[in-house]
């Protein structure tokens, strides 16, 4: 603590006796030595030369140091000479354009002021107005400014002392590499000696060495894992046995690469993609097969491993995501702001909304907690956490009941009028229902592809979707009802919009229909509307749903209507909150149901959107033009584009993430072979700290995961915790010394931006993403004798990645007609450029609603049933409400339904399982149905246990991070909550801040918790924080979460938050906790700094793997082209996790106050909430003043 | 003392100095309703100003979040208890300024803050108060609720903390009313931190002698906003100059917003200060508390604001503010898009009402390509 002990006049000691020497009336002139040290000692922090010449400049006689009366310093002040200081502190030597692009979804050009060769403060460019398309059209100086306190905050962080400064080797991994990678000869598997990651010291390595030593490890791995004797090593390693018939005996495929987010750096984060289709040429030379047998690595996902994904719109409407620029707000008159903290989470877009509003549009807010975006709100409701597909489906059941949708939106454009036949729970086909029906030919913005027939390329050529015949065959056409002529009636694909209403038909909503099928049969069928209808009507009366949600009834009631009669003008903000529980699909398909009713589907003004990550990689469709190339067939003309060939695979990482398995229960194998991933040996991860330190069940996957994998590679120019547990650590360049350009864009805002190469020297011994790939390559090249290898990064190689970056411009649809250069230059002045979309802003389904396009699905329509096996199986071929998985009091993940025709999922006894059995594993895969009545009479299985289970727990993200990006930078961490203190007084704090666990008073009360204590937070023991933890003192006291309690009126009672975005404790941070004089939990020898003492917000969290995000059948547009595809596809249909799940209990660990002694001070005194003075009370009610109205 | 006159109060009030006025006077407009505590501002001005040692814990920029948010720990609650419950029945403010009611011996009622008190810079972020009714649907203003308030120093007209300087160190600049601490007199005696009822003056205890916010006054001389309002991605603030109410430019959108749309509220006027820091208030929060903290004008302005639509000219006002990071002298609303100007009447702002929808052609023949939305 830093004495402040106060001088005054007249009183003794140094300080106050110099005073009293200059205020003397003897004009004393000081000598200008005296000036200079005088200067020093009260902070102008001027170096000796400018202190001189200040003193110089003044005359020669000091006369301002010279005590002088002023008579009135409102008017006048006579010693005016020392406002240098500041002019001085102000003026910089140069300036220049770097962008910032953490994954946050906003990029942006910042300016960094450099003084003496290091950047001192970074400011916003202010050239976001001067964007535009390429046909002359403008943004706005409504766009400026745009950057934030985390972009600002660099300056701190460039030449931080976590900064990775060159690259290094993991001294036991390195051992082994050094030894030539010994094996055991029955399983293959390296000693367990030398895989001591987190414990181990680090050795730094030139990067020759470095290159050199994943480059054989990636040999070494693929040998050992390649062919019949591969197979058989994995499968003594215990491996499951679909994932080991998975690998094919391509030892590359259990190879799993990642770039983290990978729009955020077109060539340096897809690069590691790249790779992966490169490895095809590993593949040839260790297994001596042809290229065309040959397969590359494995791409790991990142959309939906990150949870951001909302799964459920694929199965509407067959797209990964619609959504608009945020800023088309300024077309709504409803916004509701459904579990998204935009305000937090869209900083620079948060004006739109908050002048949206203030234009008049009202802005209602769906949370769970009382928070910065409610407090932004014209209306505010606050639900139960997860229960928001049963809101949506009560906001539907007012909207049906009261007859208050849109007959003619429902009819043109979605499912809602199909029939379903009551026998089979699939959609009636015309096929079936009519004899010599012939499937019409589809040129609705479509072309069905002949059988030798490909889509055109590039992408930028693709203005139809494109269906194969096979598909065209097989969804075959659909029937409706007419009322008009009183019999079923044949739909086709085209037949959406306008081409939908032309035909005149009236196709019924309701009923049951007989209908005599061409082969004589006569079944019976309902329309989906019908089907829906009585599920919602039965089941979610606002009564019901207020009891299930907490949302009262008549809120419910007045926003239903309140939608309804905003026809075309309310906006579906959705965020990341309800998407990161178990049943986030379920709330995709509730919401657009509710959007689709009201016509609020496509509009500007009116239409859904899904905000988390940074996920358009569409926006740069063109792109397969660098992750494709052929490796075996390189083109090295500049000019030229490449020649495109797939040898990679995807999978998603939540199988990793799942303890590298597949989801198996009982005697079913949840996981199809569309999804199977395969054993994970190897991981090369760049620009991402969420696949190991951020992962939800991190210590799982720390613990028990990670020794499986004999080689971990992190690229990253920030010491984070995958770094703690990585073998080889590469120093990449930050955003500030870019050597080479690189290209983004982004899901909510219209603008494509160049990474612009910096003019700032590298200040420690780093080099960029995409030139360590290509010394990679290059070191291949040297061991195998296979050129290919580098020529595959020949134009990284040779400093020219400019001709990757044209090709993808050329081939994208959005950016054909750009020249990278004229992008880089105008980046360079902070300037960046709009994306050629069809619109500005850009909305998803504009065109399929304005202009009576088909979806990218099986009907064209919004689709509100799913009639495949898989939904079918799971109960949810209906878009029902289940239970949260974990984060309930009730029964988890039962699915709420009186007894339906349509409901009737596979039950547990079906596969061999208990009915009873609730446990965390069995609880993914049963499909119990019961009524709310009785479901509120159920617990969750930890109450029954005693011990004090009874909260919901969720993790949130925050203002103060992107991810993790850039929490532990000082001052960020002192700004980031509460108990941020620059001087961290109390020694316990792990860093100037730390996390912390918000609740509400009176639950924290009642267990006799204060305000500041420190708790334990503890989640299911059966498998947190990680599976077979008993035993493992060492490892349990790393992983189990200690954190501050922090009294926070505005969450509910029953429900805690705690902050996404913290650094997690590592063995090494743990350690430094311990033994550091300072206290810091700084791992001593690499520097890490974690948030925490122990543990992490994701000690409470696990991995969940839901069956209807794994189907081999369901349609939807595949990545970065107009065809349409069926099945797994890495962030569009794949699992997501739901990592905001966890039902928790907490422990009182420590007082708050320093040092662990009585309250925290603030609590003491009466500042806080719940634990207010007098004073404070008086304040907080406002009456200080006193109002007399005057009568009359 | 002499007697000054006082706008704020409409009335004389006794102050150590004489009125003088300066030639220009600073001022910042927050919209309350916009802010957002991302803290970019508190960052930008951090990492410009006082990133040296002895200035870690000082912020000249802050935002806390109210009513549990302060730094330093309870400052307003504290003065606002020391001055007791005051009358604000009138347009006239009848109860005692922090001037008039200063102690014997004192020249402004004030008190000092504990070396603590500075610890928690973003001490209650978020944290509400009211009731958090379970089945409610809350509407305006809320029954629970918090809300953002920027803050740096208001470079008040009659400024406590040089009234309180006994070696008259800090002034108050005549060519644009930026207060300064002179750092080559002060003696750090902490007069001025005790006097500033904001706490915006900071002792440093490294170099033992005081600082605040100066304004940005390198920027300002050069027709450039604060550091704080050019990085303010809320679009919350507007710096410029402002008149008295009697002087007061209709185009000068400060002027405006302030003295013709009366939607901006200085910050606790009761003290006497005369700040020149004003904040249109947020619309969700209850009246007493807000009356307390920006006096009687504030329900008028909050209704106002609801109806801010309705009148053209203030909501292009509103528009420009983070529209350029140059000083706005005058400003203009044309059909549907507001205009700001810097001194020399030159555009350098330029702000569309709402913001344009452009329609691209479905194929683009001369590129070969199709511009889809769905790509």
């Amino acid at each position: 603590m830093i004495p402040r002990d106060r001088a005054t006049p007249g009183e003794t000691g140094e300080a106050a006796a110099e005073s009293i020497q200059l205020d003397g009336e003897d004009k004393k002139h000081l000598s200008r030595r005296e000036f200079i040290r005088w200067a020093g000692a009260f902070g102008l922090t001027l170096p000796i030369l400018e202190a001189e010449a200040l003193a110089e400049g003044l005359n020669g006689t000091y006369s301002f140091l010279v005590p002088v009366a002023v008579d009135n310093p409102l008017a006048h002040y006579p010693n005016r000479g020392w406002e240098k200081v500041y002019r001085d502190l102000y003026r910089t030597d140069r300036s220049f354009v770097f962008l910032c692009a953490p994954n946050d979804t906003h990029n942006c050009l910042l300016r960094a002021h450099v003084k003496n060769d290091v950047v001192t403060r970074i400011e916003p460019t202010y050239g976001y107005k001067s964007a535009t398309d390429l046909y002359g059209n403008e943004a706005s100086g409504r766009w400026d400014p745009r950057c934030c306190q985390k972009g600002l905050v660099l300056a701190r962080r460039f030449y931080g002392d976590r900064r990775i400064k060159h690259p290094m080797v993991r001294k036991g991994w390195k051992a082994w590499a050094d030894a030539g990678f010994p094996r055991d000869p029955a399983t293959g598997a390296p000693p367990a000696e030398h895989f001591k990651r987190g414990e181990d010291t680090w050795v730094r390595v030139s990067w020759d060495e470095a290159y050199g030593y994943i480059a054989r490890s990636l040999v070494d791995v693929g040998k050992t894992y390649s062919g019949a004797e591969g197979a058989r090593r994995l499968a003594k390693q215990g491996y499951d046995p679909a994932m080991v018939e998975k690998v094919g005996g391509h030892g590359t495929q259990v190879m799993k690469l990642r770039g983290g987010m990978a729009l955020l750096g077109a060539t340096r984060i897809f690069g590691l993609y790249r790779f992966a289709n490169m490895l095809a040429l590993l593949d040839t030379r260790l297994q001596g097969i042809a290229s065309d047998k040959a397969k590359g690595a494995v791409g790991w996902d990142s959309y939906s491993w990150h949870t951001d994904l909302p799964p459920g719109h694929p199965m509407v409407h067959g797209q990964q995501t619609v959504d608009f620029d945020l800023f088309s707000v300024e077309h709504a008159r409803e916004i509701l702001v459904w579990g998204m903290n935009w305000i937090t989470t869209k900083m620079p877009d948060s004006h739109w909304l908050t002048e949206a509003r203030m234009k008049g549009a009202k802005v209602k807010v769906i949370t769970c907690e009382y928070s910065a975006t409610a407090s932004k709100g014209d209306e505010v409701l606050i639900i139960r956490p997860g229960t928001d597909p049963a809101l949506a489906l009560g906001f539907a059941h007012v909207i049906l009941r009261d007859r208050l949708f849109d007959a003619d939106f429902v009819a043109n454009h979605t499912d809602l009028p199909l029939l379903v036949r009551m026998d089979t729970q699939e959609l009636l086909s015309a096929r079936d229902a009519f004899a010599g029906h012939k499937h019409a030919p589809l040129q609705n913005f479509v072309k069905v592809l002949g059988d030798d027939e490909k889509a055109p390329l590039p992408v930028a050529r693709q203005g139809v979707q494109y269906i194969t015949r096979k598909q065209r065959e097989e969804w075959g056409d659909f029937v409706v009802f007419d009322a008009k002529s009183g019999k079923a009636a044949p739909v086709n694909r085209d037949e959406v919009g306008t081409h939908f209403a032309s035909r005149q038909l009236q196709p019924a909503l309701e009923g049951e229909f007989e209908i005599q099928l061409a082969d004589g049969k006569r079944v019976k069928a309902r329309p989906v509307f019908d089907l829906l209808k009585q599920y919602i009507v039965e089941n979610f009366d606002p009564a019901t749903v207020a009891d299930i949600t907490w949302a009262p009834a008549e809120a419910i009631e007045k926003i239903a209507r309140d939608i309804a009669a905003n026809r075309e003008k309310t906006i579906f903000a959705m965020g990341m909150g309800p998407n990161q529980f178990f049943n986030n699909d379920l709330k995709d398909r509730a919401v657009f149901l509710v959007a689709a009713l009201t016509r609020n589907v496509g509009f500007p003004g009116g239409t859904v959107g899904s905000y988390a990550g940074n996920y358009r990689t569409d926006l740069l469709n063109g792109m397969g033009q660098y992750v494709a190339e052929d490796p075996f067939n390189v083109e090295l003309d500049p000019a030229k584009p490449a020649k495109v060939k797939k040898f990679d695979t995807k999978e998603s990482a939540h199988y990793f993430n799942y303890g590298d398995r597949p989801l198996r229960q009982a005697k079913k194998l949840f996981t199809p072979a569309g999804h199977m991933p395969t054993p994970t040996k190897l991981m090369w991860l760049s620009n991402s700290n969420s696949i190991i330190a951020n992962a939800k069940w991190h210590y799982d996957v720390v613990f028990n995961t990670l020794p499986k994998i004999e080689c971990i590679a992190v690229a990253d120019w920030w010491w984070t915790a995958s770094c703690e547990y990585a073998d080889i650590v590469f120093a990449c360049d930050s955003w500030s010394e870019l050597k080479m350009p690189d290209l983004t864009a982004s899901c909510t805002n219209p603008f494509v931006q160049v990474f612009p190469r910096t003019p700032t020297r590298r200040t420690f011994e780093t080099r960029g993403d995409a030139e360590i790939l290509a010394g990679v390559a290059e070191k291949l090249a040297s061991i195998t004798g296979d050129k290919r290898f580098a020529d595959y990064w020949r134009f990284i190689l040779d400093n020219q990645v400019e001709v990757y970056l044209q090709r993808i411009i050329n081939a994208s649809s959005t950016l054909t007609g750009y020249k990278i250069e004229d992008l880089e230059a105008k980046a360079k002045q902070g300037i960046p450029a709009l994306v050629n979309t069809r619109t500005y802003p850009r909305v998803g389904g504009w065109e399929q609603v304005i202009e009576s396009k088909p979806f990218y699905n099986k009907t064209g329509r919004l689709e509100f049933y799913r009639g495949e096996p898989e939904f079918r199986e799971s109960g949810e071929n209906l878009p029902v409400y289940r239970e949260p998985v974990d984060s309930t009091f009730y029964e988890p993940n039962v699915i709420v339904a009186k007894p339906h025709p349509a409901v009737k999922p596979l039950q547990p006894e079906a596969f061999g399982q208990a009915r009873n059995d609730l446990s965390t594993e069995a609880r993914q895969v049963r499909h119990v149905v019961r009524p709310w009545s009785e479901v509120r009479n159920t617990s969750h299985p930890l109450v029954a246990k005693g011990a004090g289970f009874k909260f919901i727990y969720h993790t949130p993200k925050y203002r103060h991070g992107a991810h993790s990006t850039p929490v532990d930078t000082d001052f960020m961490a002192a700004l980031f909550g509460p108990f941020g203190d620059m001087y961290r007084r109390d020694k316990r704090m792990p860093h100037t801040g730390e996390g912390y666990v918000d609740i509400n008073p009176a639950d924290a009360r009642e267990l006799g918790i204060g305000d500041g204590d420190y708790i334990w937070v503890e989640a299911d023991p059966e498998d947190r924080p990680f599976r077979e933890w008993k035993g493992r003192p060492g490892q349990y006291k790393v992983g189990r979460l200690l954190a501050r309690a922090r009294y926070y009126p505005g969450t509910p009672r029953g429900v805690l938050r705690t902050w996404h975005n913290m650094y997690g404790s590592t063995i090494g941070s743990v350690k430094g906790a311990a033994t550091r004089k300072d206290g810091l939990a700084r791992n001593p020898d690499t520097g890490y700094q974690s948030m925490y003492r122990f543990g992490s917000h994701q000690s409470a969290t696990r991995a969940w793997l839901k069956p209807t995000l794994m189907t081999d059948s369901l349609v939807h547009k595949g990545a970065m082209t107009q065809m349409i595809e069926a099945g797994f596809a890495a962030d569009i249909h794949c699992p997501t996790g739901a990592p905001r799940e966890a039902f928790v209990r907490i422990i009182k660990a420590e007082e708050g106050g320093y040092g662990g002694k009585g309250p925290w001070r603030p609590v003491k005194l009466g500042f806080r909430p719940a634990n207010e003075s007098p004073a404070m009370h008086r304040y907080v009610s406002g009456q200080f003043t006193r109002v007399v109205r005057s009568k009359g | 003392m002499p007697k000054v006159k006082n706008w704020q109060l409409g009335r004389e009030m006794d102050y150590p100095f004489e009125e003088s006025r300066p030639r220009r006077q600073f001022a910042m407009l927050f919209d309350t309703n916009k802010c957002i505590a991302c803290q970019t501002c508190t960052v930008a001005c951090k990492g410009t100003w006082t990133q040296g040692p002895g200035q870690e814990a000082m912020f000249w920029n802050n935002v806390e979040s109210k009513p549990y948010g302060f730094y330093p720990l309870g400052w307003d609650v504290k003065i606002l208890e020391k001055l007791g419950v005051v009358d604000q029945s009138g347009p006239v403010y009848a109860g005692k300024t922090l001037f008039e009611a200063a102690p014997e011996g004192k020249r402004v009622l004030g008190y000092l803050p504990e070396e603590l008190d500075y610890a928690h810079p973003n001490i209650g972020e978020d944290d509400s108060a009211g009731v958090l009714a379970e089945r409610a649907l809350m509407s305006l203003p809320h029954m629970q609720w918090m809300f953002y308030l920027a803050r740096i120093c208001n470079h008040c007209t009659y400024p406590a903390c040089l009234g309180s300087c006994p070696r008259n160190s800090i002034y108050k600049r005549p060519e644009d009313g930026i207060v300064l601490l002179d750092q080559s007199r002060c003696r750090g005696y902490q007069e001025c931190v005790e006097g500033c009822p904001y706490k915006k003056v900071y002792f440093n205890p490294i170099t033992r002698v005081s600082e605040k916010c100066i304004g940005c006054y390198p920027a300002v001389e050069n027709g450039r906003q604060t550091q704080c309002t050019v990085a303010c991605i809320g679009k919350i603030r507007l710096m410029g100059f402002i008149n008295p109410p009697g002087k007061a430019d209709a185009d000068n959108p400060i002027d405006h917003i302030v003295h013709v749309a009366k939607l901006a509220l200085p910050l606790y006027p009761q003290f006497g200060l005369e700040p020149n820091t004003y904040y249109i208030p947020p619309i969700h929060v209850p009246p007493a508390y807000l009356r307390q903290m920006f006096g009687p004008g504030v329900e008028a302005a909050a209704e106002a604001y609801r109806k801010v639509a309705e009148d053209k000219r203030t909501l292009g006002a509103l528009m420009l503010f983070g529209a350029s990071e140059e000083i706005l002298h005058r400003f203009d609303v044309k059909g549907d898009v507001a205009f700001g100007y810097n001194e020399k009447g030159a555009e350098v702002a330029r702000a569309p009402l709402t913001e344009s929808m452009y329609v691209r052609e479905y194929y683009d023949e001369s590129r070969l390509a199709f511009r889809l939305n769905i790509t």
